[in-house]
């Protein structure tokens, strides 16, 4: 360590370690706040600038003016907020802050160390295929930045640098292979959980008449489903999430907050094994909330999500990464007995404020007093929406006060969440239980039609009403106004407005008229599909699911000696090998072959020499022997002796040259 | 007191296992390899790395892990074979004046590459060397010796931390072979030869004396303008005189010159005349007790002339005495 600790860093070096951390930042860009991304890049720039003698690094005042700034600009930007993602951000600063002290070959692998870790802290957040690529590349650059760094004089550092490491990573990977099929995955000593107070794309526990719109905007995406039986038809897809059943300030928010609960274990039981009939199973993308999305009358078959009163399901602690879980159809067999609502649950359905939206109230009363059944009520207001001019639009004026009203009698143009919030108030005018249900409807097909890929921008809101006759059921008024939302998806309902991901110029989506691009986005769905299942999704039940295949009940314990054992037998073996390679006798130096050669070829021909001689011994037994042949023998010595002991290297020429003669003294001999 | 006396066993222990030789293969025999500092926090990191990933139940921390870990394990069979497979010779011991760098020159061969290999003789500066497959690297390595004598490489550490530093390999080259170091050159207070008149005459007297008797055959080395001609057109003989006369006589250094002084000092004269005699061009010859090197001029007469005054009074004693 001596010597590497006061050696300056070689540019050659600082180049690898300036990639590696540019890549090893890319996957954090979208989390991470605008200035510190910039702050991290002009960090890193400043100090290749002063690698080439451009600029100086900061001495130790400027250092600390530079750091106190920078940490007071994310103290000011965190304000006391304290999660993983905060101390995720915080350690990207410190990467950065690094680069003003990089100046020996010791500090290379100081951010070695903390470039490695940062790739795990990437893998919290992103976990897609691409990504791990991303991340591995980087690992790699640093690993190739070391053997330079080892080497600065190497010739060709670089490629010769990425060849080994390639030798290496192929000769490791079974080993590496074998480590995560039988790794214990144990779980967690304790629980962390990664909280996120950073807006995500998807769907909120409060809906305001415009903000589903927001989401019909993006094309990221919001789980996958693979069923057991075939997708269903795109009109039955309608994913639940959560209800919102509060009427306030002309928001809707579920009545009661959600108790946050104490993080606790967590069970990672996805479901295993093949899917049953009328099983479906849903990956889900981090949303950092503890709700699932499921079908109706669905009910649950893994564990790590619970149902809850109203049908829904929930998971024991938010999904800060990508989540897996195993749902059931149950048949429909309409003899279930419906419950009466009780009056506390029929006040909560049939609240509304006191005042505002005069008109839709007075339009209610009017309902009211032509449909005495509440069935014939609603129809009533479907045929209402389907007859008279209303529009689907994503482009729907802005209703600020009295939304209902202006939706209904002024505007007429509205997204679903606007009609849902319309219906849910008119039905609660009329004395019908209503709540708005929130959730996904929809989705397309991936790659070969094996699985349901649902995205944010198929978002939705709907009614669900309550009859004494029928129980709670579905009233969705966007299928009145605009059937093919419900028959074939957002695309096509709007597709004479043009407004269908108007501001996502990069999502594949946007582009679904064009084959080729679809096609290609497909395939790379399918391949991290399969990733997110076999790969990132191999924990706890999946893996003691695949170790009861094999023979013996293995236990946790069972398999880490297993690991133990299989990993050391390839290590040990691995160790044997190289031993014999080198056993194998002789070292590779081109003047003791061709003595060899000639010593052979001497016994051969019956002059007494051994190993030990020197050429000219060698040389003078033969002559002795071969009297003929004396003056070949002694320069071949010589010219022996002048590269074993003179300053000249062999040359290949001289190799040749040395043969040649040899041969010669073979036909003299 | 412990860790001293721990530091002296183990120091013999490898003096045993590697033993004093001027050719050095580096085999699983005599190498040594442990993690370096940056290994050490390596594998710390890697725990690290494995309980994050256990706690967020996140298997690409897992895979992170184990590829790093495998990595790690890999990196010690490459940086063992970087160096195993390496051969060093000593081709040429060195010489020179206490006090000065001595360089040996050793010549390094590798069946494989080897990158990287850092020679580091005690308390001198370490060379890096590359050594490409059946190519040959030399390298010249220093030492000081204080006292006129043979000398010895020192212990030369042969490390490597190729490829990821994350892990050194090293063992010991223990040359066998001696180099010299040349008595310190003192100016004697008057210049003897000319001026030392009694020497010359005793001389002097010797030649007119026995001429005949001092006339020995031509040998490699001397001066053709010393042969004989006139007697080597009449027999055919290449003969030699010894003492030719006074004004062609080269002059002789002679370890007998200096009474009163005592050995080193009188080698110390001697080799600062060898020096001015070489330094002006002039043939000069050595006479020391036992041993006497005829009359000649060049580099190589006068490095010959300080080697053997350099290893003056050691010769006697037995080879391997100091290579125990």
């Amino acid at each position: 360590m001596n010597e590497t600790a006061t050696t300056t860093l070689p540019a050659r070096a600082l180049i690898w370690l300036l990639g590696a951390f540019v890549v090893l930042l890319a996957p954090q860009w979208d989390r991470l706040p605008i200035w510190l991304t910039a702050a991290c890049l002009v960090l890193a720039g400043w100090r290749w600038l002063a690698q080439q003698g451009r600029v100086a690094l900061p001495g130790k005042l400027w250092g600390t003016v530079v750091m106190l700034g920078l940490i007071g600009v994310y103290v000011a930007t965190v304000q006391g907020r304290f999660t993983v993602e905060t101390a995720a951000s915080f350690f990207v600063l410190a990467v950065g802050l690094k680069w003003l002290e990089t100046r020996t070959a010791r500090d290379y692998y100081v951010l070695f160390f903390i470039l490695c870790y940062l790739a795990a802290v990437n893998f919290l957040f992103q976990q897609g295929i691409l990504w791990t690529l991303l991340n591995l590349a980087g690992i790699l650059i640093l690993l190739v930045g070391l053997q330079v760094l080892n080497a600065p004089e190497a010739p060709n550092a670089p490629v010769a640098g990425w060849k080994r490491l390639g030798g290496l990573l192929l000769k490791t990977l079974p080993v590496v292979v074998i480590l995560f099929i039988f790794f214990p995955r144990m779980s967690p000593l304790w629980s962390v959980p990664l909280v996120s107070n950073q807006a995500r794309t998807g769907i909120s526990d409060t809906m305001e008449p415009g903000s589903i719109s927001d989401l019909a905007q993006s094309s990221e995406r919001a789980f996958r489903v693979t069923f057991a039986d075939g997708l269903p038809p795109h009109r039955e897809r309608y994913w639940r999430g959560l209800i919102l059943d509060h009427f306030v300030d002309g928001r809707w928010e579920p009545w009661q907050v959600q108790p946050r609960r104490r993080a606790g274990r967590v069970l990672s039981d996805g479901g295993v094994g093949p899917l049953q009939s009328g099983q479906y199973d849903v990956l889900m993308e981090p949303t950092y909330q503890r709700w699932a999305f499921a079908l109706d009358d669905s009910r649950a078959v893994s564990t790590n999500i619970e149902p809850t009163a109203d049908g829904l399901f929930r998971f024991r602690r938010p999904a800060d990464t990508s989540i897996r879980y195993r749902l059931a159809l149950d048949p429909e067999d309409g003899g279930e007995l419906i419950q009466a609502l009780s009056r506390r649950d029929e006040q909560r359905y049939l609240h509304l404020p006191a005042a505002g939206n005069p008109r839709a109230r007075e339009l209610a009363a009017q309902l009211r007093a032509d449909y005495a059944d509440d069935s014939a009520l609603i129809q009533a207001i479907l045929q209402r929406f389907r007859n008279q001019a209303y529009f689907y639009t994503l482009r729907p004026p802005e209703m600020p006060d009295d939304s209902v009203d202006s939706l209904l009698f002024a505007a007429k143009r509205g997204f679903c969440a606007h009609y849902a919030s319309a219906t849910a108030f008119l039905l609660r005018s009329a004395g019908i239980p209503a709540r708005i249900v929130v959730g996904y409807q929809g989705g397309s097909p991936g790659a070969d039609g094996d699985y349901l890929i649902v995205r944010q921008y198929d978002a939705h809101a709907w009614v669900e009403a309550w009859t004494p006759s029928r129980g709670w059921f579905r009233v969705d008024p966007t299928a009145a106004i605009s059937p093919q939302r419900i028959e074939s998806g957002l695309r096509e309902a709007v597709a004479e407005e043009g407004s269908f991901l108007e501001n996502e110029w990069t999502s594949p989506q946007r582009y679904g008229d064009i084959a080729l691009v679809q096609w290609v986005s497909l395939r790379l769905d399918l391949l991290n599909y399969e990733w997110q299942r076999w790969v990132v999704g191999y924990q706890g039940q999946t893996q003691m699911n695949l170790m009861s295949r094999l023979p013996g009940n293995l236990s946790l314990k069972d398999l880490g000696y297993l690991t133990a054992g299989l990993v050391g037998t390839i290590v040990l073996a691995a160790a044997l090998w190289s031993l014999w390679r080198q056993r194998r006798p002789g070292v590779y130096r081109p003047e003791a072959r061709l003595m060899a050669q000639w010593l052979r070829q001497l016994r051969r021909h019956g002059v007494e020499a051994d190993r030990s001689s020197t050429p000219m011994a060698l040389a003078q037994a033969a002559a002795a022997r071969h009297p003929d042949g004396a003056r070949q023998h002694l320069a071949f010595a010589r010219a022996l002796n002048n590269h074993y002991y003179g300053p000249a290297p062999l040359t290949r020429a001289d190799r040749r040259r040395l043969r040649n003669l040899l041969r010669q003294l073979r036909r003299r001999t | 007191m412990i860790i001293g006396r721990f530091r002296q066993r183990w120091r013999r222990w490898i003096d045993r296992r590697i033993p004093r030789s001027d050719d050095q293969q580096f085999t699983q025999k005599n190498i040594f390899i442990l993690p370096s500092g940056a290994g050490v926090v390596f594998g710390i990191l890697l725990v690290v790395m494995l309980l994050t990933g256990i706690n967020y139940q996140n298997s690409l921390i897992y895979l992170l892990t184990f590829i790093l870990g495998a990595l790690f394990v890999a990196a010690m069979h490459q940086t063992h074979s970087n160096l195993s497979g390496l051969h060093l010779a000593l081709v040429e011991a060195g010489e020179g004046f206490p006090g000065e760098p001595i360089a040996f020159r050793l010549r390094a061969t590798a069946k494989q590459a080897a990158f990287a290999i850092r020679l580091a003789p005690e308390q001198h500066d370490a060379h890096t060397i590359h050594v490409d497959a059946g190519a040959i690297s030399e390298v010249e390595l220093a030492t000081t010796g204080l006292r006129r004598g043979p000398v010895q490489m020192a212990d030369i550490r042969v490390d490597t931390r190729f490829p990821f530093g994350l892990l050194t390999a090293w063992s010991w080259m223990r040359p066998q072979g001696q180099g010299v170091v040349y008595p310190k050159p003192v100016m004697p207070p008057y210049e003897p030869g000319g001026d030392a008149g009694g020497e010359t005459s005793r001389r002097d007297n010797q030649t007119t004396d026995m001429v005949d008797a001092n006339i020995r055959p031509w040998r490699q080395g001397d001066l053709s303008q010393r042969v004989l001609w006139k007697r080597y057109a009449r027999t055919g003989e290449m003969v030699i005189a010894e003492w030719e006369g006074e004004h062609r006589d080269p002059q002789w250094l002679d370890y007998d010159q200096f009474p009163g002084a005592d050995r080193e000092l009188r080698l110390s004269y001697l080799a600062a005349l060898v020096e001015s005699r070489s330094h002006d061009r002039q043939p000069f010859g050595l006479v020391l007790p036992g041993q006497t090197i005829e009359p000649d001029s060049g580099p190589l007469h006068r490095q010959r002339c300080l080697r053997t005054l350099g290893r003056f009074g050691f010769d006697t004693a037995p080879e391997g005495a100091s290579a125990a």
